[in-house]
């Protein structure tokens, strides 16, 4: 059965280039991707033989933990669909224990696993000098392997198991897609930072740490003999093997448990209470309120803009710090940018209703009731946002004087996006994913259509516009007197809360005339 | 269960004479009346109205009782109320004449079918009347006030199901039906017990926690169809109902639907299920092209066939299939 398994696997691989061009494309990309890795991973062979072996030790461990670890969170994320889940085996009535092993077999054929063999042999050949490091680092090349194998079947059946659901899965593809896109910036202040002073520490800290957990623990071994350290490697080798025992052990009760039981049972979540609805009066306006706070925690579309806010600031502080903006104006950055794209979101809101805006047309919903209520879960999030967040700008920086302008800017950003939001949802929605589909799909506009970046630049620069007098306060306050901080609060409320109720008026107005037509537009897109 | 021949002796209005001018219509009363439609010798007096009323009272779940105790119910010293008046009703896109001077009067406590092959027009002419499509001309008005010019008035009256329109439907039953409610203006006890009410009526109350997104499509209907009925408006406007609904949900639909007309409320449906009107409904319009070929009783329009035999024949014009002779010469 080893045998048939591992030639099944081999099929497998061999006709993913068989498919469609897209696919066999695909297959091209991710073979690439491997090849590259490979290449990093074998050039980085003779800086590591020549550096110290506490060097090598520490590089070794971050980035062997981090590779071994990709091998648990990868397949709980896309390990769904994992060609040898055993369910699939359930139907030939196998005998679980030579199934678990063949599953196992026939998962060592793959693509990842050999760029990770790779990376365990750079690992016996920076410590062979010695026989003893050698023997070590071999011996736990054959555990890191061994546990990134099962750890790839194991962490795949509890994908197919708990992420079964489609909110789940959602939910799991957003945590990557933010992890990778916070790794990003991440890198990139990493490769700005100075090698010796900042990087070496914080690895050196790292490791410390990462070399117990059972990632990094198969890591250390050889390095840790290397600095004489052999108890320490001891103990390591131990917990990669308890660990190897307990993956071998989930992974043959899950075979167990899963070969006997074919179905998956879809969870039924069950949702008595009003939710949202219960906890405000019950008028139009807040009904469409609870409406949108609903939708904002349930949908994928909503929940990735919400999840990418606190991202976007990190890309901006990255790149004022690198073109040398000092650092106490861009610890003023992130709340002010932060609330700019709270405010800037609901600037597409009826768009993605798509079609079920029907029902506020038919119950003639008071456009300004309309406006105002789907602002509120921007509001509900950016009050707590700019108190909190203005608090905590002070604290970093030390500059508490600058913390009312702080906040003064910040609700004049948020209130003012909100206000011109509100405007441009009514007048120039267009093109986004429609409920239910991926949150990142963004169809393609028909040749007529608008494609939303006028309206998306005009919620953008608008709102930075019209919050401009607020901006200039805050450097008179930083250039003349603090006073000037206080004048910014002003403005910026007033000026937020002008744009605000205009534009609510405005949008509510615009939204009662042009309903039926918004509406086509939903049916067309 | 009340068998069909009840339904259709207790509520018929009086049949208008054939042919004479669509505005000039006798009104049917709105009032449950021992009936006159001329259904082939059925049991027309087994029933009295009131026993039907009855029936229906106890064979229908309480949100029929609850729409039946409505002050909306005109008294029989009234005259009977038109609660629909469409004229002139034009639409074309770009080339295609959608709707072309649609003319339509329908009385308080009609259940009036449209019916017409697929793209006739029906849900053109519907999303005009529940004002989803602003019309080229013409004019709308349900129970004197206009869609397009007094909406907030004729749209109370209306409780709309459109057809192939998304609903919300990442909220559960229960919050969709709450938040049609609140939007449709009524306080939030109302809203709720109305909501539980309508739940039980169209079975659905198992299902009331979960997404709507998660439902069936019948599921769905029921629930967007509940949506409509919450603020138990006068009019009805349902584009396609029974499209996709299950045999016995339909017969549930169907029943609710008859209790809200007996109660005086007016159904305005399409469909392309001949049958189905000719078995529901009272009045049909036949829409071919954007046109309106034929209005009246179902017995008017019908004449001495089925309602899909006229409609067939209207719908065609009189041409009957010749274009396919050489499928009767069968090849070697």
């Amino acid at each position: 059965m080893v045998a048939h398994l591992l030639q099944l696997k081999l099929d497998i691989l061999a006709n993913s280039v068989r498919r469609s061009r897209a696919q066999t494309l695909g297959a091209f990309g991710g073979a690439l991707i491997a090849i590259a890795v490979a290449a990093v991973i074998l050039t980085s062979v003779s800086p590591l033989q020549t550096t110290t072996s506490e060097i090598a030790r520490v590089l070794i461990v971050c980035a062997g933990s981090f590779a071994s670890f990709l091998f648990f969170l990868l397949p709980l994320v896309f390990g769904a669909d994992d060609p040898l889940d055993p369910r699939r085996f359930a139907l030939f009535g196998l005998r679980p224990a030579p199934l678990a092993l063949a599953i196992v077999v026939a998962g060592l054929v793959s693509i990842p696993l050999a760029v990770l063999a790779i990376g365990t042999l750079v690992n016996v050949s920076v410590w062979n000098a010695d026989p003893a490091t050698g023997a070590v680092a071999i011996f736990s090349g054959i555990l890191i392997i061994a546990t990134a194998v099962l750890a790839g079947r194991v962490c795949a059946a509890v994908a197919g198991l708990a992420l079964s659901s489609r909110r789940a899965r959602d939910a799991a593809g957003m945590v990557v897609s933010l992890a990778i896109a916070v790794s990003a910036p991440a890198l990139v202040l990493l490769g700005m930072s100075d090698w010796e002073s900042q990087v070496l520490p914080i690895a050196r800290r790292v490791t410390t740490f990462a070399s117990w957990t059972p990632w990094g623990a198969p890591w250390s071994a050889a390095g840790d003999v290397a600095i004489g350290r052999p108890i320490d490697a001891a103990l390591k080798i131990l917990i990669a093997v308890l660990t190897i025992a307990v993956l071998a052990a989930a992974w043959f009760i899950i075979v167990r448990a899963l070969s006997a039981r074919n179905s998956r049972e879809a969870v039924v979540v069950e949702r008595t209470a009003l939710g949202w609805f219960a906890r405000v009066p019950a008028s139009p306006g807040w009904a469409v309120a609870s409406r949108s706070l609903s939708y904002w925690g349930r949908d994928p579309r909503y929940g990735l803009a919400v999840a990418a806010i606190p991202v976007v600031p990190i890309v901006v502080v990255v790149a004022l710090l690198g073109v040398g903006v000092p650092a106490i104006f861009v610890s003023w950055i992130p709340v002010p940018v932060m609330c700019l794209f709270l405010g800037w979101l609901v600037h597409n809101d009826i768009a993605l209703d798509n079609s079920a805006f029907w029902t506020h047309i038919v119950a003639e919903v008071p456009g300004v009731a309309d406006r105002w209520g789907r602002s509120i879960p921007a509001l509900l999030l950016g009050v707590p946002l700019i108190l909190v967040g203005s608090y905590v700008t002070a604290l970093i920086s030390g500059y508490w004087l600058a913390v009312p302008g702080l906040i003064g800017l910040s609700a004049c950003l948020l209130l003012v996006s909100l206000g011109i939001s509100s405007v441009l949802s009514a007048t120039s929605p267009y093109a986004t994913a429609h409920p239910g589909d991926n949150a990142f799909a963004q169809p393609q506009p028909q040749s007529d259509a608008p494609s939303g970046s006028g309206a998306q630049a005009i919620a953008f620069f608008g709102a930075i516009v019209l919050s401009s007098p607020v901006v200039y306060f805050m450097v008179l306050g930083n250039a003349d007197t603090a006073s000037w901080y206080r004048t910014a609060l002003g403005a910026g409320l007033a000026i937020g809360l002008a744009s605000y109720i205009g534009g609510v008026q405005l949008g509510g107005r615009l939204l009662a005339k042009r309903a039926p037509e918004l509406l086509a537009f939903a049916l067309r897109n | 269960m009340e068998s069909p021949a009840e339904y259709e002796s207790g509520r018929k209005p009086p049949k208008r004479a054939a042919g004479r001018p669509l505005a000039a219509r006798t009104k049917p009363s709105p009032t449950k009346k021992p009936g006159a439609r001329t259904k082939p010798a059925k049991t027309n007096k087994a029933a009295s109205p009131t026993a039907v009323h009855a029936a229906v009272q106890t064979t229908v779940h309480t949100p029929v009782k609850t729409l039946a105790k409505r002050p909306v119910v005109p008294t029989p010293q009234e005259p009977a109320a038109e609660v629909l008046v469409v004229r002139g009703l034009s639409k074309s896109f770009d080339d295609t004449v959608a709707a072309a001077d649609i003319n339509l009067t329908i009385a308080a406590g009609s259940f009036y079918g449209i019916v017409g092959p697929n793209g006739a027009g029906k849900t053109t002419t519907l999303s005009m009347i529940t004002g989803l499509l602003r019309p080229d001309s013409g004019s709308i008005v349900v129970h004197g006030a206009d869609v397009w010019t007094d909406p907030a008035q004729a749209k109370r009256q209306m409780g709309v199901l459109p057809d192939r329109l998304r609903l919300f439907d990442r909220l559960t039953g229960a919050q969709l039906l709450y938040y049609t409610g609140v939007l449709r203006g009524l306080d939030a006890k109302t809203a709720r017990s109305r909501a539980a009410d309508l739940a039980a009526a169209f079975r659905i109350e198992d299902a009331m926690g979960r997404l709507v997104t998660d439902y069936s499509s019948g599921m769905t209907k029921k629930v967007a169809l509940a949506s409509a009925m919450i603020h138990s408006p006068r009019l009805l406007v349902l584009d396609e109902p029974f499209e996709s609904v299950d045999p016995v949900s339909s017969a549930t639909v169907t029943e609710i639907l008859r209790g809200y007309v007996d109660a005086g409320g007016t159904v305005l449906l399409s469909s392309h299920s001949m049958d189905l009107v000719q078995r529901i409904c009272d009045h049909v319009a036949i829409v071919v092209n954007g046109s309106i070929l034929a209005d009246g009783t179902i017995d008017e329009v019908r004449g001495d066939g089925s309602l899909e035999e006229r409609f067939v024949e209207l719908a065609r014009g009189g041409r009957t299939v010749e274009e396919l002779e050489w499928l009767h010469t069968f090849s070697n």
